[in-house]
């Protein structure tokens, strides 16, 4: 399933609010290399495809950033919240050791 | 129009831009710094560096199952009670697991702008252990709670 790798979903509620504080759930399609080892327990060094960075950014402006390690699931769930302030762009980037960057958007519109 | 002065303008400011494209790669050396093999002990003391920590009970609400079945995907949500304003917010939450080889899992930086304290994750649980949250406040106040999940079946391979 290499080819869906970097499909970013992001979920939000049906219905926003002004000034509401939003909880987001974002998902992305990706292996998370796990560490392996050789007989004798030992690393085998290699350059490992997992992803290392998720930044959030909101009208241009940083939300929260997440730096993992390989300690996250494979197809990484993360949920965060933030204020929707104003109707614009709430964006996603994923960034992985290989420098893969996947990117997911959504537009934050208020009923 | 255009003289060999603005073209050399030009070229200077994406000198400039050039630069500063070169700041996010040495972000990610610093991330895979962030995993490393170590004690629990180990990783406490490079990333706090024997900083005191008070118990958070009270205001960190960790969620995740008290059994996990499977160790490659455990849900966890961690809720910090704060104002969330630019004097006093949750500057960076940690996850830590005690028993994994890497023990670092997540380093989460929020802003105020973020409205409430609250990240959720699927992690990896090599074993049964503690679990941290720990909560790095705007002010340098560290707040730590933990967590003990019962693992099945491991989920961090080697």
């Amino acid at each position: 399933m290499a080819s869906d790798i970097g499909k970013v979903r992001l979920r939000i509620p049906s219905s926003i609010k002004s000034d509401d504080v939003v909880k987001v759930r974002i998902l992305v399609i990706h292996p998370m290399e796990r560490i392996e080892r050789d007989k004798q327990g030992k690393i085998i060094e290699r350059n490992y495809n997992y992803i290392d960075k998720v930044l959030v950014t909101y009208l241009g402006k940083t939300v929260a950033s997440f730096d993992t390690t390989q300690n996250v699931s494979e197809n990484p769930f993360f949920a965060f919240a933030f204020r929707a302030t104003d109707p614009g762009q709430l964006k996603v980037t994923f960034t992985d050791t290989t420098a893969g960057k996947y990117e997911g958007t959504t537009d934050i519109k208020f009923s | 129009m255009v003289t060999r002065r603005t073209v050399l303008g030009t070229l200077s400011t994406l000198g400039v831009v050039a630069a500063t494209g070169v700041l996010p790669a040495r972000g990610a050396a610093s991330a895979q710094a962030l995993g490393q093999q170590e004690t629990i002990e180990a990783a406490m003391k490079r990333l706090f560096g024997g900083r005191p920590m008070k118990d958070g009970g009270s205001l960190i609400k960790l969620d995740m199952p008290l059994i996990a079945e499977n160790g490659a995907v455990v849900p966890l949500s961690i809720e910090v009670s704060s104002p969330m304003t630019a004097a006093n917010h949750v500057k960076h939450i940690y996850v830590v697991a005690d028993k994994n080889r890497i023990p670092v899992v997540t380093r989460v930086a929020l802003t105020p702008a973020a409205g409430q304290a609250y990240m959720g994750a699927n992690i990896r649980l090599g074993e049964t252990g503690d679990v941290r949250a720990i909560v790095e406040q705007s002010d340098g106040t560290l707040l730590q709670v933990k967590r003990e999940v019962k693992v099945t079946v491991g989920g961090c391979g080697g």
